[in-house]
């Protein structure tokens, strides 16, 4: 056999045995992964929500207890009524998740869907139950560059949002930007409930994330009403009652 | 040391093993004597736990590709024989990092990309290339793991030492009493930047050397 064709066999017989152990890895161990994808998400909800103080560490029984206790999740089609039954399953329908305390609606969380500069980027939003004021942010995906855009997740990038205000104080929405540097120092008075600081050396992830915000808070514009004009004793309905 | 306890000792040290991680730790440490694999040094010696988890990775991976491509050394046709490396090196390291995400979750978000990078970590390739190549199985994978325990000490000395005078902690747990900090002692907030990391593996490196021209 010739030198070259040598190589390609060995190549060959090479790649079919790394691909055979790299697909038996990888579907071998998809029920664990997800397992912890799926409580990593519920943390990262609970975060949103200031439901878990950041910087403890939560156990994953903690996790699901806090998360089966104090958030429901449901379907709103785009008018933001709740899906019920079959109709959960439409297409055009949005998840949400409701923070309760004793029978009563504390706020929400919309998932944010955003672009960024490396990847998509998943994070949730939980907004007080006046319908404008943000309560937290967590990010739960991301591929942004560790030390720039990675920043997102940490803990003083999250704690900027909280205070925030989706709305002007007449309730036309505005969304919550990323503003470049520093909000103090670029951003008019007015304007700073909608601005949280920047991170310098990721502008670019800023902006796509900005983006995102806007578009997935549009889409969920419609809820935000009505929790704006106190119309969700229809949703409050929904809730297992308070505990005696 | 009386005699009766070094004698186990003088077994020990001529065995091939204690010479290799000897001579992997000391002579010609992957970090900081051959200043190899610094990136990920720089970068995941924040802390111990995610120091210590990229250390077994890495020492993991060493060792595993030294003895596949030892194993393989005499099919291997010669002018693909860095592909082929590379290729065993990827699959190992991808193996490493499905684990880390199935078992330890939440280090593997927080090594983010660096458990990939480690196909790209000179020592790895360094030691399939240079010897794993031209000796036989049992000393490649000895000679991987020597040098994945000599990545992997002054990986987490420097860690040790970050974590320590950083945040005042040891494997996130609080070490330094709450009287120093009521005494006006302050963490040292360039310790946790990657400059801090630069200044530590510096020392470490300067250590070694004045330690081995002593002797």
């Amino acid at each position: 056999m010739s030198g070259s064709a040598k190589s390609l066999l060995f190549t060959a017989v090479l790649c079919v045995v790394c691909s055979l152990l790299l697909t038996a890895a990888s579907s071998g161990l998809r029920p664990y992964q997800e397992r912890n994808i799926l409580i990593d998400r519920h943390r990262n909800v609970l975060l949103a929500a200031g439901l878990i103080e950041p910087g403890r560490k939560v156990g994953e029984a903690e996790v699901e207890a806090l998360y089966a206790g104090r958030i429901r999740e449901l379907r709103v089609d785009p008018e933001g009524r709740i899906l019920e039954g079959a109709e959960r399953a439409r297409p055009d329908g949005l998840p949400l998740y409701l923070i309760q305390e004793e029978g009563e609606v504390r706020g929400y969380i919309v998932p944010i869907d955003s672009r960024g500069l490396w990847g998509p980027i998943q994070a949730y939003l939980a907004i007080d139950r006046d319908g404008q004021t943000v309560k937290g942010f967590a990010v739960t995906r991301h591929a942004e560059t560790p030390g720039l855009g990675g920043e997102i997740e940490k803990e003083w990038f999250r704690r900027n949002w909280v205070g925030k205000k989706i709305a002007t104080r007449e309730g036309t929405f505005v969304s919550v930007a990323i503003a470049k540097g520093k909000v103090e120092e670029g951003v008019p008075e007015s304007k700073r409930p909608h601005y949280v600081d920047g991170i310098s050396g990721a502008t670019m992830t800023g902006r796509f994330l900005t983006a995102g915000i806007r578009d997935s808070l549009s889409r969920y514009e419609p809820v935000s009403i009505r929790f704006r004009r106190n119309q969700i004793a229809e949703w409050e309905k929904t809730l297992p009652p308070a505990r005696p | 040391m009386t005699t009766a306890a070094a004698r186990p000792w003088a077994a020990v040290r001529r065995t091939a093993a204690y010479k290799e991680i000897v001579k992997a730790l000391w002579r010609a440490n992957p970090i900081s004597k051959q200043i190899l694999g610094i990136c990920s040094s720089l970068a995941v010696t924040v802390q111990l736990e995610t120091a210590l988890v990229m250390s077994l990775a890495l020492t993991g991976v060493t060792a595993g590709s030294s003895l596949a491509v030892s194993l393989l050394r005499k099919a291997i046709p010669r002018n693909i024989r860095i592909i082929v490396q590379v290729a065993v090196i990827a699959t190992l390291v991808i193996l490493a990092d499905e684990l880390l995400k199935a078992f330890l979750f939440d280090v593997s978000k927080q090594l983010s990309v660096f458990v990939g990078l480690i196909i790209t970590n000179c020592i790895v390739l360094g030691r399939s290339e240079a010897y794993a190549l031209n000796h036989p199985p049992g000393q490649a994978f000895l000679d991987g793991l020597a040098n994945g325990v000599g990545y992997s000490s002054v990986l987490l000395g420097v860690a040790f030492f970050r974590e320590l005078l950083g945040s005042g902690k040891l494997f996130g747990a609080t070490v330094i009493p709450e009287a120093f900090y009521r005494a006006g002692y302050v963490n040292n907030g360039l310790l946790v930047l990657a400059p801090g990391a630069f200044i530590m593996i510096g020392l470490f490196v300067w250590l070694e050397h004045t330690l081995l021209e002593r002797k």
